[in-house]
């Protein structure tokens, strides 16, 4: 595929639809422990797609329900998880049901094939007792309709994409360093591949150059094979200098969503604004300051904007109905009810 | 030797590994050197990649690790000779370490609050109730929360950024003049990061505290910063003021870490990773 037609095809108004389309999900935490009933709402009505060949970032506070959306999306949920409401829908597969609902055996062929995860901890992901070969067979030899040699030959040249020499295939996870098997793991999701791919914090513990290494890899990858990729992490570094898209994250609910470049340029919700302004830089002497108050219990949150106890720009209206989600621009949506006052501050 | 805090002085630290016939050495720290005075209290940065001898470097000074050459002195009394009892506790109550993940410092089944009574007991003095309680209120006063908030309180029932709080209040309990920070935002999310750094700003200002901080992320040493050393693989491969060093890094090393730092981008910059 010549770079032109790439880039055609990664044009917002693509004639093939999205990738995954997510409309109005709630998954929620249910308890029932003694007569006592408890319920936290950890995703709660978040719509958005993932368009082909694109890398769709999402960036949050720890608790603000990014790995819940992700285990709904990737049907790895357990009890007392549970999809509410709402329906997540794959261009891979009919209908519109998500892997939460779908036959078993149908799960079995399209996880993995269709769709991987990169998971955070590389150490605790790769099994401890099994060289990364065996790992390999594990996971993607039923998907590859190879016979052993050929599978063979077709992950040592894969390995070499990630910079991997051949001999990692006999070593242990232990034996690698953690930039090493942080490129095991990548080179694991994406041997199939995949049309879509979920990377939950990739590079999070990884060493600043060894992170830069890994995420140009990532790219290069996702470019060549043209893949689609949800990428959570809450670094907006990584989230400026990787992502095409970007939503932002907030107690449950989407917060704001734009092209990457937009959203860094106008923020036009405030949590969005603050997540920008308070990272430091070098060469920048401005004093930063960081968000007050604590982050929202999703057992029992706030009323109307979830926001609205930690923000400046809070009315009473916010106190009390929930914002919807609106377009301002092209591709950009922001649920705020004070979006233009926030944007014309400076 | 009047004035210094801390006096490191080519320090060395080599750990030997493997077995007899296949005995290997590995150098973690080589011949570093720097000193903190008494009276200029500041906030001091190792910047380095994982393996690159700043933890080995902090356990020294924290007297947990003996180097194998060099010493070590604080106020002026080499760390190695801390033999007695005595000694070690006045030694811990001066100097005070703040780890990297909140949530693994704390055992999830106690009460925080105990952590603080504990300390205020141990190393200050408090004999009563009241006198702990009063102390802990103190400590937790200083990094912006109260004994109200906390009392009672399981750490899965704060968020990181709380947590690492109590965990400086905790430090601050035995009212020292030396903190070590091992990498103290790492586990905390972007939005609570700058809130602590602005915290380790005000105890130095207000306290009179010396702060040693020890992490990968160039960006928030910038910010708070007064002079950093830069180690690659034990070695120290630049120091000196930190404004003037991440300005203009000299030694290639440094300037791979800086180039390495993903900043969000000014106005018409190109993304790193851009299609």
């Amino acid at each position: 595929m010549s770079a032109a037609v790439r880039n055609a095809a990664a044009a917002p108004e693509t004639a093939e639809g999205p990738v995954v389309a997510v409309r109005d999900l709630r998954a929620w935490y249910r308890l029932r422990l003694f007569g006592v009933d408890r319920e936290v709402k950890a995703v709660d009505g978040i719509t958005f797609e993932v368009r082909k060949d694109e890398i769709y970032g999402l960036a949050g506070e720890s608790s603000s329900g990014k790995s819940t959306l992700v285990k709904t999306i990737a049907g790895a949920m357990r009890p007392p998880l549970e999809i509410v409401g709402g329906e997540i829908q794959f261009s891979f597969m009919d209908g519109t049901m998500g892997l939460n609902r779908a036959p078993a055996d149908l799960v079995e062929r399209v996880r993995w094939r269709h769709l991987s995860y990169v998971m955070q901890g590389s150490m605790s992901v790769l099994n401890p007792v099994r060289r990364i070969g065996t790992s390999f067979f594990d996971f993607a030899f039923r998907h590859m309709g190879l016979d052993k040699a050929g599978f063979e030959a077709a992950v040592v040249a894969h390995l070499a994409r990630v910079n991997l020499p051949a001999s990692v295939l006999k070593a242990y996870p232990h034996e690698l360093s953690g930039g090493m098997r942080q490129r095991v793991t990548i080179a694991l999701a994406t041997i199939c591949r995949p049309q879509f791919i979920i990377a939950d914090e990739p590079t999070t513990a990884l060493d600043v150059v060894v992170q830069k290494d890994v995420l140009a890899m990532f790219r290069s990858i996702q470019r060549e094979m043209a893949s689609s990729v949800l990428f959570v992490t809450h670094d907006m570094g990584v989230h400026a200098h990787l992502t095409d898209r970007l939503g932002i994250m907030y107690a449950g609910r989407l917060v704001e969503e734009a092209r990457t470049p937009d959203l860094f340029a106008r923020p036009r919700h405030p949590y969005t604004r603050h997540l920008i302004h308070s990272l430091p830089r070098i060469g920048d002497d401005r004093p930063r300051s960081g968000l007050e108050g604590t982050p929202p219990s999703l057992a029992n949150p706030p009323s109307g904007c979830r926001f609205h106890p930690r923000c400046a720009f809070a009315t009473e209206r916010c106190r009390v109905e929930v914002p919807p989600m609106e377009q301002v621009a092209p591709d950009h949506r922001v649920a705020c009810f004070e979006k233009d006052r926030v944007e014309a501050t400076p | 030797m009047t004035g210094a805090l801390l006096e490191l002085d080519s320090v060395c630290k080599t750990f030997t590994r493997g077995g007899l016939f296949s005995r290997t050495q590995v150098e973690a720290v080589i011949d570093v050197s720097f000193r903190l005075e008494t009276e200029k209290p500041e906030i001091f940065s190792i910047i380095g990649e994982s393996g690159s001898g700043k933890s080995t470097l902090a356990r020294i000074i924290l007297a947990l690790q003996t180097p194998t050459r060099g010493t070590a002195r604080f106020k002026g009394r080499d760390l190695a000779g801390l033999r007695d009892g005595a000694d070690r506790h006045a030694f811990m109550a001066s100097v005070q370490p703040v780890f990297q993940n909140p949530f693994e410092a704390f055992n999830p089944l106690k009460r925080l609050d105990r952590y603080l009574y504990a300390t205020c007991r141990h190393f200050a003095g408090a004999k009563t109730e009241a006198a702990m309680q009063a102390g802990a209120d103190k400590a937790l006063r200083q990094v912006g929360l109260s004994l109200a908030e906390i009392k009672g309180r399981y750490p899965h029932e704060l968020s990181g950024g709380q947590l690492q709080r109590v965990a400086i209040a905790r430090a601050l309990a035995s009212g020292p003049s030396l903190l070590i920070a091992d990498e103290p935002v790492s586990m905390v999310d972007a939005s609570l990061r700058a809130s602590i750094v602005n915290l380790f700003r005000k105890l130095r200002d207000e306290l009179g505290l010396s702060i040693i901080y020890i992490t990968h992320d160039l960006a928030t040493a910038y910010s708070i910063s007064d002079r950093i050393i830069i180690m690659q693989k034990g070695k120290v491969v630049e120091s000196g003021d930190a404004r003037t060093i991440l300005a203009d890094p000299k030694h290639p090393y440094s300037k791979t870490l800086k180039e390495s730092v993903l900043e969000p981008l000014a106005p018409g910059e190109r993304p790193l990773f851009a299609r």
